[in-house]
């Protein structure tokens, strides 16, 4: 018993950081219905400027400021460069011009500081910790780091949350992701509109980016995690941020208990495709995700 | 009879094409402050390109747009919006997953000063102004007598409902000019009378300026003060109710020639 | 002063109640109201306050003691003070429905000679106008929502505020007016006048003395056990009886709180934000809350509706039973505090029904299975009889005594009889009115010489004690061979349904039973969108043959039920048809509490009742009809008739 909840509770919480690369996309789907493939390389971009200012001797808090300032920009230029000159086309134009922001992130990075493997250690800590004494008499191992992550990961979710749903900017939000030409009409800046959009996925970013950094270390392979965060989002629905959350951890603990249980009997690395499997069968029955909208006609 | 003499927006000489096809020529007209003024024409006529380019969606090709002694060639919607251009559209355009009260309340986006920072994090003087916002809005509910949907998603509402609600949007930004795109279509005769009832208070009450374009020839006799003819993109006729009525070349138009 | 302060502190009329709360309990909320979306409150102090001031305000305009004052808007804080004002200056409210046409209202003021009238809004006081030449007696018209009245110039109208600030003037040029007033008051002077809704021939003027309602509301107070700390929701119409019993008689008694709500179609909203304790709605409006949840469920997802289905099946199981207190296996009381969290709870905290320690329903019977719906879930639904003529009730069920079937035995100081020649139910109460509002005639039919009331309805007394209401006594008849035929018997048997919105059941002097059914356009239309049936409107669904089937099928299920009770058996339903529109008050059809008109019925629907009994298996028809905007048109429409399966009775009628 304490085994499982021990494998478990280390799922849901590396599930909190797919949850978090899986919320960036969702941001930007829903503000502008662009399919942000870049999503990952802004998760390695981010990670890489957080540590090359370490690096530099920039003290930590510092440099998360200059990193954020960078999403900034980043998502300024992005909006200016890339996304005004394609306003009313198809979304799979969008779409490749996020795989082309993609390949220049990743590229741009690595030009910057260079292709090695990173180690970021901002003090966060790595031990295991026994967590509430003993269940059942047994005790539990939980990773401190991951319990950090979580904890971060919560408290950004329940800002994002009070955002959208209190702000003027969170309305806009909204109505931007709703009907565009409404928006423009009551007056709503649409470039701004997009380009807080982007900078706050870049923000989210730099947070699940920091988050894996500590775990894994920086290094190209972070850009990958947005692969993982594919199968979140068919469990989650593209457009529901609450979807993002629960379909992260289901994938999280579903596939270290599929690794743990299952792998003795059918084969180890379980881990790599038990998401994409959990995804295919979702896209058969339920296609729309968890807390996606469904979509009735009524005749 | 009500007398209008202070012009609010004009537009001079306005052309308007996509590639070949002309879909305004040379139109000029004038908007009288605190009038009704409604657009008419047989369909494909250019009334909705005609308030596209009003409120700065369409670039017209040649002309001059005067709004309140400004002249320019081209605006905005963003620059419409902030000068006091409001307008609902033909098939409504809300954002359907959001309340009615959030829709109206996107209304008062630009009403509202506090800046990103403080809006970010809902620190106290943007609380503060949003609560001072949400006391117009519900003056607005309560004069469209929506309160009974107020937290449901206008994707729910029924079509007339959901046209209501557009009209609150469109009022919560104190606008000085409003255009509605066909505020009536799709409706029955109730909720056609409870429309033209609303539209009249506005106008008589906030002593907004109203330029519509409607189809139902019955509603625009009885609502408004002015009428402008357009057929084919060219304005046929401008003038009373009654003056436009008798008004040969309108009666032509609708009808056709030779009835 | 001392004889006006002693005879103030007799509290035999309302206006005396109001001050002594306003005196013992100043800041506690009396009234709330939704207004732009934020509840407003008044204490009692400043009800007080404002009814003082637009007391004075009336009698600077002229009201006299004995005048008339009419009331024509919905439940609105404001509109009640008028009540206290009026009988502070011992003159006499007069309420009228606010839905009412321009007609009926001109009907009601005119009959009662108001000199004034109080209307809620612009819509109200354009109604008034309009009949403004048939009220001679009528001298001014005051609104208590000035919008859109500032294009008004008639010098005979006035705004509410206004009123009440020259109520202060005159108050402060006054200053014992008021109390010397409201002192001259005495218990037996005619508090109210409400008119009936009239099931036959016109509205009467039912006179309510301050003690007949401050008798009768404070025995039925102490029988529930109301207190201060109770709220209420006055969302029916203030002209009737009964919201004047709950609203205004028993909340100036007890104290509790009166919330109104925003408008009448956000009540259901208004509910959820008050979640009231004591609450009273008519039994249509149970009904309909029913058909909402069967029509939510048919539309939600399977496993919604398993879990929907399976706890209501473990609550009418033993719902009822842990309501009532009765031991219950523990397995099924685990399984009914499990529905709780999943099911009762979340729809109770719905329906604004989660804080409800007694809701009363009346005025018509009830389907046993909504009523058992409500129970098992564990809403304490109760049934109560009673009249406009008697302050609204004579029977009542006490907690723990119970039944679907019957409307309780007599209420404490009410006793009750059945005539045994004609059946008629005969009660006598503290709360019996003072007369018709000049119509002696009237009032001595209704009311004999000692007292007892005929209320026109035909009842047994069961065995447990309780009443028990068959039908209206007039329409009580029998069948060709002398077999019982009791319409709305049969006609509550089929609304249960939840697509059969309306019925209306022929037989009297027949040699067999037939219907007229209006579908419920909301249960059926969601039916038939579900089963891919395409229709335009009430007229073109209700004559399709699937919905044919459909009634059929239920009307059989009803002629199952008859055939079980032997003295009913003869009452089966032999053919019917679907009516090709909504029976409406506004046709006059339907009373205001939609109780059916048969008189009307009969004669306007005579051709169709013929077709029923003849062999014809359609009739054509073309009827008036008015629209809910006021105009009117006519709808034609063939209408099929169809045969209906009977059973053989299970046992021979004695």
């Amino acid at each position: 018993m304490a085994f499982f909840l021990e494998v478990l509770t280390g799922g849901l919480l590396t599930g909190v950081l797919y949850s978090l690369v899986a919320l960036g996309f969702v941001l930007i789907f829903k503000a502008s219905g662009v399919f942000n493939f870049a999503q990952g390389a802004m998760v390695l971009f981010a990670a890489l400027f957080f540590v090359g200012f370490i690096d530099l001797g920039v003290p930590v808090v510092l440099s998360a400021i200059l990193t954020i300032a960078v999403m900034i920009l980043l998502a300024y230029l992005i909006e200016r460069l890339v996304l005004s000159h394609l306003v009313n086309q198809e979304a799979i134009s969008l779409f490749m011009a996020t795989i082309g922001i993609s390949y220049f992130l990743d590229g741009f990075g690595q030009t910057i500081w260079g292709s090695d493997i990173r180690r970021l250690d901002i003090g966060l800590p790595q031990d295991a910790f026994v967590f509430g004494a003993s269940v059942l008499g047994d005790d539990i191992f939980v990773n401190e780091l991951d319990v950090v992550a979580a904890v971060v990961a919560g408290a950004l979710v329940a800002v994002l949350a009070v955002f959208f749903s209190k702000t003027k900017i969170g309305r806009a939000l909204r109505a931007v992701a709703d009907d565009h030409q409404a928006a423009m009409s009551v007056g709503i800046p649409l470039r701004s509109i997009w380009m807080i959009v982007w900078a706050v996925a870049g923000i989210v970013g730099l947070v699940a980016g920091i988050m894996w950094g500590a775990k894994l270390g920086v290094q190209f392979s972070l850009s990958l995690v947005a692969l993982k965060a594919l199968p979140v989002l068919i469990l989650g629905g593209f457009t529901s941020v609450p979807g993002a959350i629960v379909g992260g951890l289901m994938i999280g603990a579903g596939e270290k208990l599929a690794e743990v249980y299952l792998g003795p009997v059918i084969g180890g690395a379980i881990e790599d495709w038990f998401a994409y499997m959990l995804a295919m069968i979702f896209l058969l029955f339920r296609p729309q995700g968890l807390f996606g909208e469904k979509i009735i006609e009524r005749i | 009879m009500r007398e209008f003499n202070e012009t609010l927006l004009s537009v001079e000489n306005i052309s308007l094409s996509f590639g070949a096809v002309k879909a305004l020529t040379n139109i000029s007209f004038e908007i009288k402050k605190g009038e009704v003024l409604a657009i008419i024409g047989p369909n494909g006529a250019g009334k909705t390109s005609m308030l596209n380019v009003i409120n700065g969606f369409y670039h017209p090709q040649e002309g001059v747009i005067t709004f309140r002694g400004e002249k320019r060639r081209q605006m905005k919607p963003y620059d419409a919006a902030r000068q006091g251009i409001a307008r609902t559209f033909q098939n409504v355009a809300l954002f359907k997953g959001m309340s009615t009260l959030d829709n109206i309340m996107t209304g008062r986006n630009l009403k509202m000063k506090s800046n990103i920072l403080s809006a970010a994090f809902y620190l106290g003087p943007a609380k503060r102004e949003e609560i001072e916002h949400r006391a117009v809005v519900e003056e607005i509910i309560d004069f469209l007598e929506i309160q009974a949907i107020r937290k449901t998603p206008v994707g729910r509402l029924p079509y007339g409902l959901q046209k209501r609600v557009e009209l609150g949007r469109a009022l919560a930004a104190e606008p000085d000019l409003l255009l509605l795109d066909e505020p009536m279509a799709g409706m029955n005769l109730e909720e056609k009378q409870d429309m033209s009832r609303f539209i009249l208070d506005v106008n008589d009450q906030f002593g907004t300026t109203i330029a519509l374009i409607e189809h139902d020839m019955g509603v625009v006799m009885d609502i408004s003060d002015r009428v402008v003819v357009l057929d084919y993109g060219r304005k046929l006729a401008d003038g009373t109710p009654d003056e436009v009525k008798n008004n040969q070349e309108v009666i032509e138009a609708y009808l056709g020639v030779g009835h | 002063m001392s004889d006006v302060q002693a005879a103030i502190e007799r509290y035999d009329t309302f206006p005396k109640i109001l001050l002594r709360n306003a005196e013992t309990m100043g800041e506690k909320t009396a009234y709330r109201e939704k207004d732009l979306g934020i509840w407003q409150s008044w204490t009692w102090a400043e009800t007080a306050d404002n009814v003082r001031a637009l007391a004075c305000g009336l009698a600077a305009m002229g009201l006299k003691r004995g005048d008339k004052i009419g009331i024509v808007g919905s439940n609105r804080p404001r509109l009640y003070w008028v009540f206290a004002a009026a009988q502070s200056l011992g003159a006499v409210p007069v309420p009228a429905y606010q839905d009412a046409v321009a007609e009926e209202v001109a009907y009601v003021l005119n009959h009662a000679d108001a000199r004034m009238v109080v209307c809620e809004d612009q819509e109200q006081v354009d109604k008034v106008l309009s009949v403004m030449e048939e009220l001679p007696a009528l001298e001014a018209i005051l609104y208590e929502d000035d919008r859109g009245m500032r294009h008004y110039d008639q010098e005979y109208l006035h705004y509410y505020d206004t009123v009440q600030e020259k109520g202060r003037a005159f108050d402060r040029d006054n200053p014992d007016f008021f109390l010397k007033e409201v002192a001259a008051g005495k218990g037996e002077d005619v508090a109210v006048m409400v008119y009936t809704s009239g099931t036959t021939g016109r509205p009467k003027g039912v006179m309510h003395s301050h003690r007949a309602l401050i008798e009768s509301a404070r025995l039925a107070a102490e029988f529930e056990g109301l207190d201060p700390s109770d709220e209420v929701l006055s969302y029916l119409p203030m002209a009737w009886i009964g919201d004047h019993f709950f609203s205004y008689a028993q909340h100036l008694i007890i104290g509790y709180t009166v919330n109104c709500p925003e408008s009448a179609d956000t009540v259901t909203a208004d509910l959820k934000d008050i979640g009231p304790t004591y609450y009273f709605a008519p039994p249509a409006v149970f009904e309909s809350i029913l058909t909402q949840i069967h029509i939510r469920m048919e539309d939600a997802g399977k496993f919604k509706r398993w879990l929907f289905d399976t706890f209501m099946k473990v609550a009418d199981r033993v719902g009822v039973d842990i309501l009532e207190g009765r031991p219950v296996p523990l397995k099924d009381r685990l399984l009914y505090a499990l529905g709780e969290i999943l099911v009762y709870g979340p729809l109770k905290n719905n329906l604004g029904m989660t804080r409800i320690r007694r809701i009363f329903t009346g005025g018509a019977a009830m389907g046993p299975d909504v009523f058992k719906f409500f129970r098992s879930i564990g809403i304490n639904l109760k049934q109560l009889y009673g009249q406009t003529e008697c302050c609204a009730y004579a029977c009542m069920q006490a907690n723990g005594d119970v039944y679907a079937d019957t409307v309780g035995p007599a209420a404490p100081g009410c006793e009750v009889l059945i005539d045994s020649e004609t059946g008629e139910v005969m009660i006598k109460s503290p709360g019996t009115f003072v007369g018709y509002y000049k119509n002696e005639k009237s009032t001595k039919e209704t009311v004999n010489d000692e007292g007892w009331i005929h209320t026109g309805d035909a009842g047994i007394i069961a065995d447990n004690g309780h009443l028990k209401i068959i039908d209206r006594a007039k329409d009580v008849g029998r069948l060709r061979d002398g077999s019982l035929f009791a319409p709305q018997y049969i006609e509550n048997k089929l609304k249960f349904f939840s697509y059969i919105r309306e019925a209306v059941a022929h037989g009297h002097d027949r040699d067999y039973v037939t219907a007229f059914i209006n579908i419920d356009i909301n249960a059926v239309g969601n039916w038939a969108e579900r089963n891919g049936i395409g229709y335009s409107g009430y007229t073109d669904l209700a004559t399709r043959k699937e919905v044919y089937d459909l009634i059929q099928e239920a009307i059989e299920s009803v002629n199952r039920d008859l055939a079980a009770d032997a003295d009913l058996a003869g009452s089966q339903i032999r053919r019917f048809l679907i009516l090709h529109k909504e029976l409406d008050a506004d046709d006059g059809e339907l009373t205001r509490t939609r109780k059916v008109r048969r008189v009307v019925i009969n004669e306007r629907y005579g051709n169709l009742i013929e077709a029923l009994y003849s062999g014809a298996d359609h009739v054509a028809v073309e009827a008036q009809v008015t629209f809910e905007d006021g105009r009117s048109g006519t709808i034609k429409a063939d209408l099929s008739i169809r045969d209906v399966k009977t059973f053989e009775p299970l046992r021979k009628a004695s």
